[in-house]
C-alpha cells in the first residue's frame, strides 16, 4: 500500500478541552446567589418576626427545603456546564479524601480535618472547583456516615464558601502563599463555626434558658446573647478547629500544593 | 481494522517526540502484541488507538490514525467508545462504579443503550469471561485476577470490535495472569475481536500473538511483522528467543511445544548444568517458628528458616501466600510472634531506624516510601535518617547504574528508576539482610537482567538478599536458593535449579524444553555441544 | 422500596413531630420508629447507623437539661430544688448562673428536647432504610455529573482508607515513627499524590468509556439560567418572608411554592439533553407513593388540627407546661401513630424482595 497522503494538518491538543479552574461569568452570578442565600438562610434569627406563621425551630428546616435547590442549581452549573471528565475525577477523589479524613476529627475537640483539603483544592484548581470540592466533600462524608439531615445543606454551603474562598485568594508564592493559606484556615474555621452555630441556635440549647434565643428581643439583644452562648458552648471548638486547621496548612500546604500542581499539570488544566 | 498512516507524536514540554513515523495496519481479528523496552512508546502507541493520545494528554501528533473508518482526528475517546475498549494496568484504579454488574453496565449507560438490551447482554457478557457468580460481589473484594477480567467485560459489554490492553497481567501471579490471557485469546478465536495488547513478559502470549509491534530503542518508529521474524532481531528478549539465540535457530519458536519439538528433531541433547559449590556465608538471618495472623487469619503458619550471607533466596507462591508477611515480619515492621534473629538481634523491638540498620525491606508499591518532592531532597533525607555523610545516598544510586536528575519528581520515574531510587535509600542504612518484595513488576527484561546483576554484587558483599516474585524466569536467573510458600506454610525449600525444575508450575521455559534436564536459562547452553 | 419513598415518609413523620411536644404522642411516635427500623432495616453498612442517632438523641436531651438547670429562666413556678447563685456581670447580659429550678422550665426543656430527639430519629430511620447509592442513580439528570463525582468519592473511600494503612505500615521501613508531627507529611503526600494519579487513570478510563458522550449541546441556554437563578431567589424570599413578616404570609408561601416549582421544572428541562440510560433503574411503584402519602397524612394530622383552631386540638399536640399538666392523648393522634407504623404494612421486610441489596 504505497498511497500517497494528503499533507494532513497537524492536530495541536496543549490541553485538555476544557479547564476546571475557569468559573464562568454564568457561574459566578449563581455563586454570588448562593452567597446571599446561604447568608439569608444562616442568619434567619436576625430578621425573625414572632407571630410569623412558622415556629422558630422550624425555620432551619424549612430553609433545609430551599438550601438543597440552590446547591443543586450552582452544582449543577459548575459540575455539568464547566468541568470535564478530569475534573470530575479528581473532584471525587478529592471529596473521597475529604470524606475519609472527616471521621478521624469527630469525638476529637474541634478537630476539624478537612478545612485544609478545601482551602489547597480550591487554591490549586480554582475557587469554582473549591465550592464543588467542599459541597461534595460534605455530601458524601454524610453518606459514608449515614448523616444526612437538615444541618447537611448548611454544610455543603459553608465548606463550598472555604473552598471558594481559597480560590479567590491573590496570586502569592512562597511564604507569603502560605501565611495567607494559614490566615483564611483560621477565619474561614471560625466563621463556619459561628454560621453553623447562629443558624442552629435554637435547636443546640432550646427556648427557655437565658442563652437562647428570644424571638420577641432586637437584634442587638439576640446578637449580645448568642455571643455569650457561642462564648461558653463552641469556643472551644471553633478553636480547635481553627487552629488544626492551620498547623494542617503550615505543616501540609508546601507538600500538597506541589502534588496537586503536578496534578493540574498533568490533566492540564490552568493552574493558578 | 487499525491504521497508523504516518503518526508522530509530540508530548507538550518533551524535548523529542514519542513516537515518530509510524505507520502500519492491524487486520480484523488479529492479537497484536506491542513490544519494546521501558519509555519507547508503548502506552503512547496503545494510547493512540483510541484517542487518549492526544485528546487526553495533549500534545501535537501528525498523521492519522483510522479505527474501523473512523480517525482519531475527529473522534474523541468517547465517539470511539463502541468501537475501541481499553483496559488499563490497575483495574481497581479505572472502576467507576462498585459492584460487578453496574461496573459492566456503565459503560453501556454512557452509550444510552436501552435497558432492555443493556439487562440481555450484561447476561451474556458474565458467561463469556466467566463471571456470573460474581455479578453482585463488591469490586473491591474481587482477587486481582477477577477484577481484572471484570474490567474487560465491562469493556465488552459495549460490543467493541477492537480492544486494546495497556499490560494487563503486571499486577498478576502467574496463575491469575493465565487466567485473564486465556480469556483474551477466547475474545480472539471465540468472539473474532481484534485484539491489541503491551506485555513485558512476552514469554505468556507469544504463542498466541499473530502481529508484533516492535517499538526498537534509539528510534521512535515501529517494526511490524510476524513474531518469529520480529524477535530474531529484537531489543526484547523473551526466553526463547534467547533459546533459539543460543541454539542457532533462524526463527524463534512460537511455544515451548514448538521449541521442544524442533529440539528434538534435531537431536539436541544438553548435559546437566552443574552449579559451582554454594560458598554459602554465615547465617545472617534466622526465622523459627514465626506466625502472623491478621485477626482470626493466619499469613505465616510457623515457619523456620535461615538465610545466608552471600546467598540470592526467592520466594514464590501465590498471591496470598504469605510471602509479604514473611518479609514484613522479618522487618518487624508487621506484629508476628515466634523468633526471628538478625545477625543474632530481634529487630522487633528496636527503633524504627536501628531495625532498618540490621534489614531493609522494599516494599511492593516502592512509592510508598517517597513524599518528597524531588529525587535531590529524598536522597538528603535519606542521608539524614541513616545518619550518613552527606551524599552517600547519591553513591549508592549512580553504583547501582541509575543516574536520576536530582530535581525530577519521583513519581515522574518510570517504575525502574523508582526501584533503583528506594533501592538506594534503603542501603543507605547498610542493612546485613535485604528483602524486596515484588521488585520486577513493570521491569522489562534488560532491566530484569540488571536488577539481577545488582543483587548478585549485593550478595558478594555478604549480604544476604530475599526476594519475593512471581516471574520464575526471573527467580531462575537472579536465585540461588528458592522457597515455594503456601497458604502460610513453606512447602519447598532448595536450591533454585532443584526447586525450578520440578515442578511445571515454577519452570522456566528453557527447564520446559530440555526437562527432565535442569536447565533454568538459555545462557547455560553455551557451555553445551550439540 | 424506593429510597426517595421512605425519605417522604421520613420527612413527613418529622414534620409532625415539630408541631407537637406532647410527650407521650413523641414517645409512641418513637416506638414506632423504632420498630420500623428494626424490621426494615437490611445488614447494609448505612443501615447499622442508627444506633448513632439514639446516642445523639441522648445527649441532646442531657445537654439540653444541663443547660436549663444551670441557665433556667426566671420564669415562675414550683421550684423543686435551689441551687448556689452566680450572677455575672453587666457585659454578660446580668446572666444568673444556678438559682431555683422550677418543675416547670424542667418539663419545657425535656418536651422541647424530646421533640428534637424524636426528629433526629426520623433522619436516623431514613438513613438506615433509604439505600444512598439507590438515591443517587434516581437524581435529576442536570445533577448527573455532580452525582457522578460523589459516586467515584463513595467507591475510592475505602481504597484510600487501605491505602493509608500500607503507606502508615511502610513508615517504619524509612526509620520513621507511625505517629507524630513528620508522619502527617510522610502519610498523607504519598497517600493523596497516590490518590491524584488515580483520579487521573480513573478520568482515562471514564473517558475511553463513553462518559460525556451523549452530553449534547452546549449546556444550558442563559435564559433557562437565568430562569433557574429567579426560582432560587424566589424561594428564597418566600421563606424570609414566611419567618420576618406575618402579615404577607400568604405571599411567602406562594412565593416559596412557585420557587421550588421553578427550580425543579428548571432543573428537568436542562438535564433534557443528556442521553445516558440507567441499568435496572429502581421503578417508583404504587407502594412507594402509598408510603410517601403515608408520611404527608401523619404531617397533615397535626396541622389541620392546629389550623382548625380549637383550643382542645391545639393544646393535645401541645400541653401546657404553665400551669403544668399531666399530658394526654387525642383521638386525632391515632392517625399520626397509624401513619409512622405504617411501613410494616405497605413494605416488605428485607429479604423478602427479590432485588439486590446494594
Amino acid at each position: 500500500m504505497t498511497r500517497v497522503l494528503d499533507p494532513l494538518p497537524r492536530t495541536t491538543l496543549d490541553s485538555g478541552a476544557v479547564s476546571a479552574a475557569a468559573v464562568s461569568m454564568r457561574a459566578r452570578v449563581m455563586l454570588v446567589l448562593t452567597a446571599v442565600v446561604g447568608l439569608i438562610a444562616f442568619a434567619w434569627p436576625l430578621f425573625f418576626t414572632p407571630g410569623s406563621a412558622v415556629d422558630p425551630l422550624q425555620a432551619p428546616l424549612l430553609f433545609a427545603l430551599v438550601l438543597p435547590l440552590v446547591l443543586a442549581v450552582v452544582v449543577s452549573e459548575l459540575t455539568g456546564n464547566g468541568m470535564d471528565v478530569k475534573g470530575l475525577a479528581l473532584l471525587g477523589v478529592l471529596s473521597a479524601v475529604g470524606a475519609v479524613l472527616r471521621p478521624i476529627g469527630t469525638g476529637t475537640a474541634g478537630m476539624e480535618p478537612i478545612f485544609f483539603l478545601l482551602i489547597l483544592g480550591g487554591r490549586a484548581f480554582g475557587p469554582g472547583f473549591g465550592f464543588a470540592q467542599g459541597a461534595i466533600t460534605m455530601f458524601a462524608s454524610a453518606l459514608l456516615t449515614a448523616g444526612v439531615g437538615p444541618w447537611l445543606p448548611y454544610q455543603m454551603v459553608a465548606a463550598g464558601f472555604v473552598g471558594l474562598g481559597g480560590g479567590f485568594l491573590p496570586r502569592a508564592r512562597g511564604r507569603v502563599e502560605l501565611a495567607l493559606l494559614a490566615a483564611w484556615g483560621l477565619v474561614s474555621a471560625f466563621v463556619y463555626g459561628w454560621l453553623m452555630d447562629f443558624a442552629f441556635w435554637p435547636f443546640g440549647i432550646g427556648p427557655s434558658t437565658q442563652f437562647s434565643f428570644d424571638p420577641h428581643a432586637d437584634i442587638a439583644a439576640n446578637l449580645h446573647t448568642f455571643v455569650l452562648y457561642n462564648l461558653a458552648t463552641s469556643m472551644g471548638w471553633n478553636l480547635g478547629r481553627a487552629l488544626t486547621t492551620v498547623a494542617l496548612i503550615v505543616l501540609l500546604a508546601p507538600g500538597l500544593l506541589h502534588v496537586l500542581r503536578r496534578a493540574a499539570r498533568r490533566a492540564a488544566f490552568a493552574p493558578r | 481494522m487499525i491504521r497508523f498512516d504516518d503518526v508522530s507524536l509530540t508530548y507538550a514540554g518533551a524535548s523529542g517526540p514519542a513516537l515518530a513515523g509510524v505507520t502500519f495496519t492491524i487486520e480484523e481479528g488479529d492479537l497484536a502484541v506491542v513490544v519494546g523496552r521501558t519509555g519507547t512508546g508503548k502506552s503512547t502507541l496503545l494510547g493512540a488507538i483510541n484517542g487518549h493520545v492526544p485528546h487526553f494528554t495533549g500534545g501535537v501528533m501528525a498523521g492519522e490514525v483510522t479505527v474501523a473508518g473512523r480517525s482519531t482526528r475527529t473522534h474523541r475517546p468517547r465517539d470511539l467508545a463502541d468501537v475501541v475498549g481499553w483496559v488499563g494496568q490497575d483495574p481497581l484504579a479505572g472502576f467507576v462504579t462498585d459492584t460487578v454488574e453496574d461496573e459492566i453496565a456503565y459503560g453501556m449507560e454512557q452509550l444510552g443503550t436501552a435497558p432492555a438490551a443493556m439487562r440481555k447482554r450484561v447476561e451474556e457478557t458474565l458467561d463469556l469471561m466467566g463471571i456470573a457468580d460474581l455479578r453482585a460481589r463488591p469490586l473491591a473484594d474481587l482477587s486481582g485476577g477477577q477484577q481484572q477480567r471484570v474490567a474487560i467485560a465491562a469493556v465488552l459489554a459495549a460490543q467493541p470490535r477492537v480492544v486494546v490492553l495497556d499490560e494487563p497481567t503486571s499486577a498478576l501471579d502467574p496463575t491469575a495472569a493465565q487466567d485473564v490471557l486465556s480469556a483474551i485469546t477466547t475474545l480472539v478465536h471465540e468472539v473474532g475481536l481484534t485484539v491489541v495488547l503491551a506485555e513485558h513478559r512476552l514469554e505468556r502470549v507469544l504463542h498466541q500473538a499473530d502481529t508484533l509491534v516492535w517499538l526498537p530503542s534509539g528510534r521512535r518508529d515501529a517494526i511490524v511483522g510476524p513474531p518469529a521474524e520480529i524477535l530474531l532481531d529484537c531489543d526484547v528478549r523473551p526466553p526463547l528467543a534467547q533459546l533459539a539465540t543460543a541454539l542457532g535457530w533462524h526463527a524463534v519458536p512460537a511455544s515451548v511445544r514448538d521449541a521442544r519439538r524442533r529440539a528434538q528433531r534435531e537431536r539436541i541433547t544438553v548435559t546437566a548444568p552443574t552449579d559451582a559449590p554454594i560458598s554459602r556465608g554465615p547465617v545472617r538471618a534466622r526465622v523459627s517458628d514465626l506466625r502472623v495472623a491478621y485477626g482470626s487469619t493466619v499469613a505465616v503458619n510457623s515457619v523456620s528458616l535461615d538465610l545466608h550471607g552471600g546467598e540470592v533466596t526467592c520466594l514464590m507462591g501465590r498471591n496470598g501466600a504469605g510471602k509479604s508477611s514473611l518479609l514484613w515480619a522479618m522487618q518487624g515492621a508487621t506484629a508476628s510472634t515466634g523468633g526471628v534473629e538478625i545477625d543474632g538481634t530481634d529487630p522487633r523491638p528496636l527503633s524504627a531506624a536501628r531495625a532498618r540498620a540490621l534489614v531493609s525491606l522494599v516494599p511492593q508499591t516502592a512509592a510508598d516510601l517517597l513524599y518528597l518532592p524531588s529525587v535531590g531532597a529524598e536522597l538528603a533525607q535519606a542521608d539524614r535518617e541513616s545518619s550518613r555523610p552527606t551524599g552517600t545516598t547519591a553513591t549508592l544510586l549512580s553504583r547501582l547504574g541509575a543516574d536520576l536528575p536530582v530535581d525530577a519528581d519521583p513519581r515522574d520515574l518510570s517504575e525502574g528508576q523508582r526501584l533503583g531510587l528506594v533501592l538506594a535509600i534503603q542501603l543507605a542504612a547498610g542493612p546485613g539482610v535485604l528483602a524486596l518484595d515484588e521488585p520486577t513488576r513493570g521491569l522489562d527484561y534488560a532491566m530484569k537482567d540488571r536488577l539481577a546483576q545488582i543483587l548478585a554484587d549485593l550478595a558478594a558483599q555478604g549480604r544476604s538478599i530475599v526476594v519475593s516474585t512471581h516471574d520464575v524466569e526471573f527467580a531462575a536467573a537472579a536465585t540461588q536458593r528458592t522457597i515455594v510458600m503456601a497458604d502460610g506454610d513453606v512447602i519447598a525449600d532448595g536450591p533454585t535449579r532443584e526447586v525450578c525444575t520440578s515442578s511445571p508450575v515454577f519452570a522456566p521455559q528453557a527447564a520446559k524444553v530440555f526437562a527432565p534436564t535442569p536447565v533454568l536459562v538459555a545462557s547455560e547452553l553455551f557451555t553445551v555441544a550439540p | 422500596m424506593h429510597p426517595w419513598a421512605w425519605w417522604a415518609w421520613a420527612l413527613g413523620v418529622a414534620a409532625a413531630v415539630s408541631m407537637t411536644t406532647n410527650p407521650l404522642l413523641l414517645a409512641l411516635i418513637a416506638l414506632g420508629l423504632i420498630a420500623v427500623i428494626l424490621l426494615r432495616r437490611t445488614d447494609a453498612p448505612w443501615a447499622r447507623s442508627v444506633a448513632a442517632y439514639f446516642v445523639l438523641a441522648g445527649v441532646i436531651i442531657g445537654i439540653r437539661l444541663f443547660f436549663q438547670v444551670l441557665l433556667g429562666g426566671s420564669v415562675g413556678g414550683t421550684v423543686i430544688l435551689t441551687l448556689p447563685e452566680i450572677r455575672l456581670p453587666a457585659w454578660a447580659a446580668g446572666i444568673r448562673l444556678g438559682g431555683a429550678v422550677t418543675a416547670e422550665g424542667l418539663a419545657w426543656a425535656v418536651y422541647d428536647a424530646l421533640r428534637l430527639s424524636v426528629m433526629l430519629l426520623c433522619l436516623g430511620a431514613a438513613n438506615s432504610l433509604a439505600n444512598p447509592r439507590q438515591a443517587l442513580r434516581s437524581v435529576p439528570a442536570a445533577l448527573y455529573e455532580a452525582s457522578v463525582a460523589v459516586v467515584i468519592a463513595l467507591s475510592v473511600a475505602p481504597q484510600l482508607v487501605e491505602s493509608t494503612q500500607r503507606v502508615r505500615r511502610a513508615r517504619r521501613l524509612r526509620g520513621g515513627t507511625s505517629s507524630g508531627l513528620g508522619t502527617v507529611t510522610a502519610v498523607v503526600i504519598p497517600v493523596l499524590a497516590d490518590a491524584i494519579d488515580r483520579s487521573l487513570r480513573l478520568a482515562a478510563g471514564m473517558e475511553a468509556r463513553g462518559f460525556g458522550r451523549s452530553r449534547t449541546g452546549q449546556g444550558t441556554s442563559a435564559a433557562l439560567t437565568a430562569m433557574l437563578a429567579a426560582a432560587a431567589l424566589a424561594a428564597t424570599v418566600g421563606v424570609f418572608l414566611l419567618l420576618g413578616a406575618p402579615e404577607f404570609t400568604a405571599a411567602g408561601a406562594g412565593m416559596l411554592l412557585a420557587g421550588i416549582l421553578g427550580t425543579v421544572l428548571g432543573l428537568r428541562r436542562s438535564g433534557r439533553a443528556l442521553g445516558v440510560t440507567r441499568y435496572r433503574p429502581q421503578p417508583w411503584t404504587g407502594r412507594d407513593t402509598l408510603l410517601a402519602v403515608c408520611g404527608a397524612t401523619a404531617a397533615a394530622a397535626p396541622a389541620l388540627a392546629t389550623a382548625s383552631g380549637r383550643p382542645a386540638l391545639f393544646d393535645a399536640f401541645n400541653p401546657s407546661v404553665n400551669p403544668l399538666v399531666w399530658p394526654t392523648l387525642h383521638g386525632v393522634m391515632i392517625p399520626v401513630v397509624a401513619m409512622v407504623l405504617a411501613p410494616l404494612a405497605v413494605t416488605s421486610p428485607p429479604g423478602a424482595s427479590s432485588r439486590r441489596v446494594s
